[in-house]
């Protein structure tokens, strides 16, 4: 039952890097010089397999990996998180906010031949996306009726101002489906659920379960002379070490969202035909924190969750456990949202190189003395059940906490145990935990800190069970605000409240890690990085 | 005439088999239902987040909102149709996906199980008869050295030597993605990839039966038919093969009619390590997603197929020895 968990991976790992250091022979090719060159089958390996293809009712990260190449959204981004033109040519928004009108590239079709128009982005929004779309409930509450006036404008009726819907309408996130195809029968058990029919750059072919997918070049995609590639392959491998050794041995071109473990990382980095990149994340944001239930003893009391915040020693994470790849974190938005302003680092500063000291004195003020053994008090730690990285990083919350005189007692489950335990039941003291802050804090942070989503049974929501009236206000108020320096600032008091707080301790922004291989141009070429639809990306020859 | 009955005998045995197998449904069921979550909490937290309204909605359509009773009678109910039920995470029906792997687990263990007892058969009896001597110690040592070596291990090391160094195999997968080969060249491909999990799991049965044979192979040695034989004038070589082999096959047919019942299963560490797109793995995350009709389809199947592989091992004793009776 426990097979895989016993596999010692880093072992495995360790023992093929004894084995195959200094084989590789293979003369690196340029690497994103020269003119695309046309033609060439990539081979992605992607992790774990997708459990389907229904893109608009699932944003399981492996899902969006193969079917954003399929799937074309409204919009895409560029690095500085701004909406450029996707399948929409352009678009206004009204001075009161309310409404917003696109205009859609014109002479685009489906892979099936049919026109894409203004009833599928109506049909996809209001019948689909609005409905079974895990996220798409909240993404698009605000949005009463899209209108379709002619084939070629979709406007969007509004109830109130939501300046976050602009930052949701790429392919991965809302992606357009075909009203003729979809339009018919329970969306939910759909015959095409795994045959997608889209407007992308590649058009899905086939799908061996527990092998590959494939998926061949689009001749009729709108955007002429494009894709440059002929097909993409993704490749389903459940075992780490045997990753690793498809990009070593030049099966496989590419492999992100850390398929390739950290600990083979830094081994493949210095092959020569290995590249390796941390972009492409951007709009993902995850942040990794430890959750207090702010209920219960001990952590209901602020001091105590504050000394936890100054024990924790970000830079030895960071560099011990997860090799090096990510930042120091310091509130509850990511330093990614620098580029459209909604991040500070006016908050209060918990990684200090006297934490421990000052952690002890916090404890000491709120009453939790030492005992005759050290220990002040004991609790257990949930360790979240996502790879071996968190066990390690569980080890050494539980040593670093001890040096303030905390016990820790770390406890093991399996996924579903996990999530029941955390959001159901609420039965934890701490907890490690990842969060994707998305990209915009509306749908990825509000969701840990209001009120409102404080909801048993819902995961990856409020499971401190922290709120203030304050917070609440600042969030509601950020959602609808429209101006962007307006909206900036309400963020900035909101993260100054919370990092005072500290519902939970903010350890370090995770930086996934993109393996490929060089002979791979234009890649990323967008914030969304694998979730982008590689129309532009080539293989050199 | 012994067609005939052997033909009557297989389907008194399939009937009775009936009622064991929806038990062993009804069973499953239970059990799977105690552990925590449910597969509603695995699709939203996979989904990175999700409404509360999506979670209710989703827990109605898998009908996880009923009371426990009501689940596993309408379970109980599609089985005795036939129905494996439709599973939501993959957005398929349950017999499709079941059957779509089900080729992959039977390439990989028939190529093993068949590869392994007879090698295992071969080595074993060859061993006996050279007891104590060079060859009888070679093949214990390989033998324990076989057994002794963790699977996933092997799997990787062979994957080194062979993929990496050497570049005689794939490391992984089941055919080379990026060719699509058809025909004959297919075939070859996926021979080619089949070779070195084939070859990794073959190691580690084949010791088993090796020894087993050994073993069985010794003890009829000894037995009083042999010393009449051997007084009849038979040469040692027909005694092994005509009296010996034969009977000292019945405990290894055995021990694979047990064994085969872990067949679908027992594979999951060699599919992780070469990406082989079997069963095991299939079942292996369909626990870990809760995804209960899938998993229980795949219980369904696989107890079925133990059920099978038992009547043919009977089938096969009376066919070894015929002193055994069909009854």
């Amino acid at each position: 039952m426990t097979v895989l968990n016993v596999l010692p991976r880093g072992l495995a790992a360790l023992v093929i890097a004894a084995a195959t250091a200094g084989v590789m022979t293979t003369a690196p090719a340029a690497f994103a010089q020269g003119t695309p060159q046309k033609g060439g089958t990539l081979v992605m390996v992607v992790q774990p397999e997708p459990p389907t293809l229904a893109a608009y009712q699932s944003t399981a990260g492996p899902v969006g990996q193969v079917t954003t190449k399929v799937y074309e959204g409204l919009l895409e981004y560029d690095f500085s998180l701004k909406p450029i033109p996707g399948l929409a040519a352009s678009w206004s928004v009204s001075p009161d906010s309310k409404t917003v009108t696109f205009k859609l590239q014109p002479g685009v079709k489906f892979h099936d031949g049919k026109p894409f128009t203004s009833a599928d982005v109506q049909f996809s929004v209001m019948e689909v996306l609005k409905k079974v779309h895990p996220r798409g409930l909240n993404t698009f509450r605000a949005v009463t009726a899209v209108e379709t006036p002619d084939p070629l404008t979709a406007v969007f009726r509004l109830s109130e101002p939501a300046p976050y819907l602009m930052m949701a309408l790429s392919s991965y996130e809302s992606p357009m489906i075909p009203k003729h195809i979809f339009g018919t029968g329970d969306i939910t058990r759909h015959p095409n659920a795994n045959i997608p029919i889209g407007t992308g750059p590649y058009k899905f072919v086939e799908w061996q379960r527990g092998q590959f997918m494939r998926f061949d070049r689009n001749p009729e995609y709108r955007k002429a002379g494009l894709p440059h590639l002929d097909r993409i392959v993704a490749r389903f491998i459940a075992d780490g070490g045997t990753r690793a050794a498809v990009l070593e041995t030049q099966e496989a071109h590419i492999a992100g969202f850390n398929a390739v473990p950290p600990v083979d990382v830094k081994r493949l980095q210095a092959l020569p035909h290995i590249a390796v990149t941390q972009k492409g994340y951007e709009m993902q944001a995850p942040i990794v924190q430890l959750d207090f239930n702010t209920t219960r003893p001990p952590f209901d009391d602020v001091k105590v969750r504050q000394a936890v915040a100054y024990a924790i020693d970000r830079k030895f994470v960071i560099d011990n456990i997860w090799f090096g790849f990510g930042r120091p974190a310091t509130g509850p938005i990511n330093s990614n949202f620098k580029a459209n302003g909604l991040f500070t680092t006016d908050v209060k500063n918990y990684n200090v190189a006297n934490g421990v000291e000052l952690a002890n004195k916090l404890l000491d003020e709120a009453g939790k003395p030492r005992g005759s053994d050290g220990t002040r008090f004991e609790i257990v730690h949930d360790v979240t059940p996502y790879g071996e990285e968190w066990r390690r990083f569980g080890e050494y919350t539980a040593q670093q906490l001890g040096k303030v005189g905390i016990k820790v007692t770390l406890r093991y489950e399996d996924v579903p145990s996990w999530l029941r335990r955390i959001y159901t039941n609420y039965d934890f003291q701490l907890t490690s935990n990842w969060i994707q802050t998305l990209a915009d804090p509306v749908i990825g942070v509000h969701r840990l800190y209001h009120s409102a989503s404080i909801k048993p049974g819902t995961v990856f929501v409020n499971s401190s069970r922290w709120s203030t009236p304050e917070t609440d206000d600042l969030m509601n108020r950020a959602a609808v605000e429209g101006d962007a320096a307006k909206r900036a600032a309400l963020y900035h008091d909101f993260q100054k409240r919370v990092v005072e707080a500290s519902p939970l301790v903010f350890v370090h922004e995770l930086e996934f890690i993109t393996v490929h291989n060089k002979k791979l141009n234009n890649f990323p070429l967008s914030p969304l990085g694998l979730y982008s639809s590689f129309d532009q990306v080539w293989l050199s020859k | 005439m012994a067609w005939n009955q052997s033909a009557a005998y297989a389907l008194r045995r399939l009937l009775q088999a009936v009622p064991t197998v929806l038990v062993i449904v009804a069973l499953n069921f239970l059990l799977l239902k105690l552990a925590p979550g449910d597969a509603a909490d695995v699709l939203a937290g996979e989904a990175g987040s999700a409404t509360p309204e999506f979670m209710a909605q989703l827990r109605e359509k898998f009908g996880l909102d009923q009371p426990l009773g009501v689940q596993l009678l309408l379970y109980m109910k599609q089985i005795v149709t036939f129905d494996l039920g439709y599973s939501f995470r993959h957005s398929m029906p349950v017999a499709e996906l079941i059957l779509s792997r089900l080729g992959p687990t039977l390439l990989l263990m028939v190529t093993v199980f068949g590869l392994a007892v007879g090698a295992g058969a071969l080595l074993g009896s060859l061993a006996a008869r050279n007891l104590n001597r060079w060859q009888d110690n070679m093949i214990s040592m390989l033998t324990v050295l076989a057994y002794a070596t963790p699977v996933f291990w092997a799997g990787l090391m062979l994957i080194v030597l062979f993929s990496i160094k050497l570049g005689w195999f794939p490391t992984s997968g089941m055919q080379q993605v990026a060719a699509f080969h058809e025909g004959f060249a297919k075939v070859r491909d996926i021979a080619h990839h089949l070779v070195l999990p084939a070859f990794t799991l073959t190691m580690f049965y084949m010791a088993l039966y090796t020894r087993l044979m050994r073993a069985s192979v010794l003890e009829q040695s000894s037995m009083d038919y042999v010393v009449t034989a051997r007084a009849k004038g038979l040469t040692e070589r027909q005694i092994a093969r005509r009296h010996v082999f034969r009977n000292a096959l019945l405990p290894v047919v055995t021990m694979a009619g047990v064994q085969a019942g872990a067949m679908l299963g027992g594979a999951v560490v060699v599919e992780t390590v070469f990406a082989w797109p079997g069963l095991g793995l299939l079942a292996y995350e369909s626990l870990f997603a809760r995804d209960l009709n899938l998993l229980l389809g795949i219980f369904f199947v696989s107890t079925c197929l133990v059920v099978i592989v038992n009547l043919i091992v009977d089938l096969a004793y009376s066919f070894l020895d015929p002193r055994i009776e069909l009854r």
